[in-house]
């Protein structure tokens, strides 16, 4: 068994009256592809903000390969390992694609403004291992040749990749994927899904996922677990969260289970007669 | 033409007749005569009003621009020339009628200026061409002929023949660019870029000694204003925080200046410069205790806020508490100018040489500090706070940085601009200043040298020299913001984002050294 590069424990987060994530556990292993559904509204993207450090949950704890991370500033969040994308993008978009990635290699480099102005020795350094590095996570992410666009003026579909590039440039050992697939195409959605394969097995990274295409969610996940209302209301593999009544029960509402099991029956009968 | 477009068209007329009287009421065409004057070469004695052909000129130029910028959208040439002639000649009756009314008021000897201070009796007088009664009427027929030109002029701009003419004179230009350029021996196209700059240092050097005191207290004033620009661009163009009270750190820089060397109120003379050192650092100190509290505010608190710090300091420098320490509301005076191993700078000249320095030795560091992990630290929070966080960003240390390296700029000019006026009061530090600072970075473009050095001489530079303006300073301003948000949204010289992906060879050892930019391949 791999080691658990996240444990999320008994996790809250309140926000006035509402529970939005409500007694989380989840035990995350390294080097897999980890899902989290659920119905909008469910607390998935909140339980990310707490995973990154935008929130501070209310209660419970959040582990770190076994140390507590909940609590710490963002920005040593980052530093320290977990990159993340938004569900809405969120580029540094006056800027060029190459610098959206140079900024991300931020937390990597040492050298500070003296260096910068006196053209040190560990700053003439860094600079140049900050643009090779640059050009060389550029041209993994596919991206070669868009380097010197404005990131606002690039197509939707390679911004989600240059979002995922900048995510990559501090070399994370925990990526924290947000609808990574939204609004592309079958054949856009197809390459992604591979790329975030290619990222688990080619890099090692542990990536977290939130997604509402289930073909991507079935196809690639490792594990999969279903939040509705703040609460885990089941986990598994594909197979077992596909077929737990609570699950259908939350996406169809009351009374889904049976109607599924009804559709279910009513195809095998289809198929059966032809 | 039916009745819906007579309305309109005589509804354009009006707006142009409506903004004509309120030039006139704030006598803004005897300002625009002066200056057409000027630029003919007839100098007006200050404060006395231009000879009558010079109103008339501007009338003419103000119809012409009317008729040309209601007929350049339509098709049909004849229909142009009636649609004119409607919007001028409803123009030119309002203006006549308005006319009528400030002649009435010269007959019956009313002081006007009771209650619009611009409006006196003779530039009243003027705007009615001297004609007294006859006034309303050749308004009325100067605003209807020059309409009717104005349209005509339109016709022939666009005409296909003419409307060629820019690209034209453009092709014309570039190729005989690259003659001269081809022509050169090889030795001077190779190093082009730094000939440019020996010959633009050459005409610095040169410049100061020879134009006379006037334009080098100009040039000295626009040359502080870079550098305020440019401190003030890192703060709001790179880290993205509208600070409005930049002029606080002015005022620390120029008052450190003041009290450590000046023979009152302390008799401290500790010279120029370790006043100068000690100046920077009270910027950067003032900046400090400003950011650390201010640290989580952004936009419209932040700006709030600042503007509150600037009035704060201008008014605690201002008031009887701390009199004895910073002289008051008489400011201090007679502050001692620098020395240079033992050569006092006195003269405006040299202070010419120093303030170019400064403005050299802050395009150095705005350079060396905007392509760097820092400067890139700083555009990310700007775009995006918290997806810079999450970058790994520290956005607070981060945004104190800029707040202290651009405060140190203020700092820097703040002591320069005490020593070369010898005093420095209360009145130095205004709003207003802050202000103009911004508008040179806004108007100039934003994260962009050559922008702020624009903006600087147009904003600083030409109303010293357009003396005339001075009232209108404001008006003019304005004017040229909202023409500015209209055509040049990003400033006059607006930057543009390094492109890098070129330039970089992966995987090679030279790759900090690009080509030469030579594009004559």
């Amino acid at each position: 068994m791999n080691e658990i590069a996240i444990k999320v424990d008994q996790v809250s987060k309140i926000f006035g009256g509402l529970t939005a994530v409500n007694q989380v556990n989840l035990e995350i292993p390294q080097k897999t592809i980890y899902s989290i559904i659920g119905p909008n509204g469910a607390g998935k993207t909140t339980l990310f903000n707490c995973i990154s450090g935008f929130y501070v949950p209310e209660k419970g704890k959040i582990l770190y390969f076994g140390q507590e991370i909940q609590g710490l500033s963002t920005d040593l969040i980052a530093s320290v390992g977990i990159s993340r994308t938004y569900q809405n993008i969120r580029l540094f978009s006056n800027l060029t694609a190459l610098e959206n990635i140079m900024i991300g290699l931020h937390p990597k480099f040492r050298s500070n403004w003296v260096d910068a102005i006196v053209h040190s020795p560990r700053y003439l350094r860094e600079d140049k291992e900050t643009k090779q590095e640059a050009i060389r996570l550029l041209n993994f992410v596919g991206l070669a040749g868009y380097g010197d666009y404005l990131a606002f003026n690039l197509p939707y579909g390679v911004q989600r990749r240059l979002e995922i590039g900048r995510a990559l440039a501090n070399q994370p050992r925990i990526l924290l994927l947000d609808e990574p697939t939204a609004g592309m195409n079958m054949q856009e959605t197809q390459s992604t899904t591979e790329f975030i394969k290619k990222l688990r097995d080619d890099l090692g990274i542990t990536i977290i996922l939130i997604e509402h295409d289930m073909q991507v969610v079935m196809g690639i996940s490792d594990r999969i677990s279903v939040l509705d209302y703040g609460t885990k209301i089941a986990e598994g593999n594909a197979a077992e969260v596909q077929s737990n009544p609570k699950v259908i029960e939350a996406y169809l509402g009351p009374g889904g289970a049976a109607l599924a099991e009804k559709f279910q029956k009513q195809r095998r009968s289809n198929v059966k007669s032809h | 033409m039916n009745r819906q477009e007579f309305q309109k068209f005589s509804q354009h007329g009006l707006v142009f007749a409506i903004i004509m009287i309120f030039l006139v009421l704030i006598d803004f065409q005897t300002m625009f005569a002066t200056v057409i004057s000027k630029i003919l070469g007839t100098n007006v004695l200050r404060g006395g009003l231009p000879e009558v052909q010079f109103m008339v000129i501007f009338l003419v130029l103000y119809s012409l621009w009317m008729g040309w910028f209601i007929a350049r959208k339509e098709e049909n040439k004849s229909r142009r020339i009636i649609m004119t002639l409607v919007a001028s000649l409803s123009a030119g009756v309002v203006v006549g009628l308005f006319g009528l009314i400030l002649n009435s008021l010269i007959q019956s000897g009313t002081d006007v200026r009771r209650y619009l201070a611009a409006l006196s009796p003779e530039s009243m007088k003027l705007f009615l061409l001297n004609l007294e009664g006859l006034g309303p009427l050749a308004l009325l027929g100067v605003f209807t002929v020059s309409g009717l030109l104005g349209s005509v002029l339109s016709i022939i701009l666009q005409s296909p023949s003419v409307s060629k003419w820019p690209k034209t004179i453009k092709t014309g230009i570039s190729s005989t660019w690259q003659k001269i350029t081809g022509s050169l021996p090889p030795f001077i196209r190779k190093n082009a870029k730094f000939l440019a700059y020996l010959v633009l240092g050459i005409v610095i050097i040169v410049l100061p000694t020879r134009w006379g005191s006037y334009n080098n207290f100009v040039t000295g004033l626009v040359g502080l204003y870079i550098i305020l620009g440019i401190g003030l661009n890192i703060i709001v163009g790179l880290s993205g925080q509208l600070v409005l009270g930049f002029a606080a750190f002015f005022a620390m820089g120029a008052y450190s200046m003041a009290i450590l060397n000046a023979p009152l109120p302390h008799g401290l003379m500790w010279g120029f410069w370790p006043a100068l050192l000690v100046g920077v650092l009270m910027a950067v100190v003032a900046a400090i205790l400003l950011g650390l509290p201010m640290m989580r505010l952004r936009g419209d608190y932040l700006a709030i806020v600042t503007l509150g710090f600037g009035e704060i300091i201008r008014i605690l420098l201002k008031s009887d508490l701390l009199s004895n320490f910073s002289g008051g509301p008489r400011g201090i005076q007679d502050i001692k100018g620098p020395t240079i191993f033992g050569f006092p700078f006195n003269n405006d000249v040299q202070f010419t040489y120093l303030i170019i320095a400064g403005v050299i030795l802050s395009i150095f560091v705005y350079k060396r500090l905007e392509n760097s992990r820092t400067g890139r630290a700083w555009l990310a929070i700007k775009e995006d706070a918290i997806a810079a966080r999450a970058t790994g960003i520290n956005v607070q240390r981060n945004k104190l940085l800029a707040l202290c390296i651009g405060a140190a700029f203020a700092g820097l000019a703040g002591a320069f601009f005490a020593a070369r006026n010898q005093f420095t009061g209360p009145n130095d530090h205004t709003l207003m200043v802050s202000i103009n600072i911004l508008s040179i970075v806004i108007v100039g473009g934003m994260n962009s040298i050559p922008g702020i050095i624009l903006g600087a001489f147009t904003l600083k530079g030409l109303p010293e020299i357009l003396r005339e303006m001075e009232n209108y300073r404001l008006l003019v301003f304005g004017g040229l913001l909202v023409f500015m948000m209209i055509a040049r949204p990003d400033g006059l010289w607006p930057a543009k984002r390094p492109q890098l992906e070129k330039k970089i060879k992966p995987d090679t050892r030279d790759g900090d050294s690009p080509g030469k930019g030579d594009k004559n391949e």
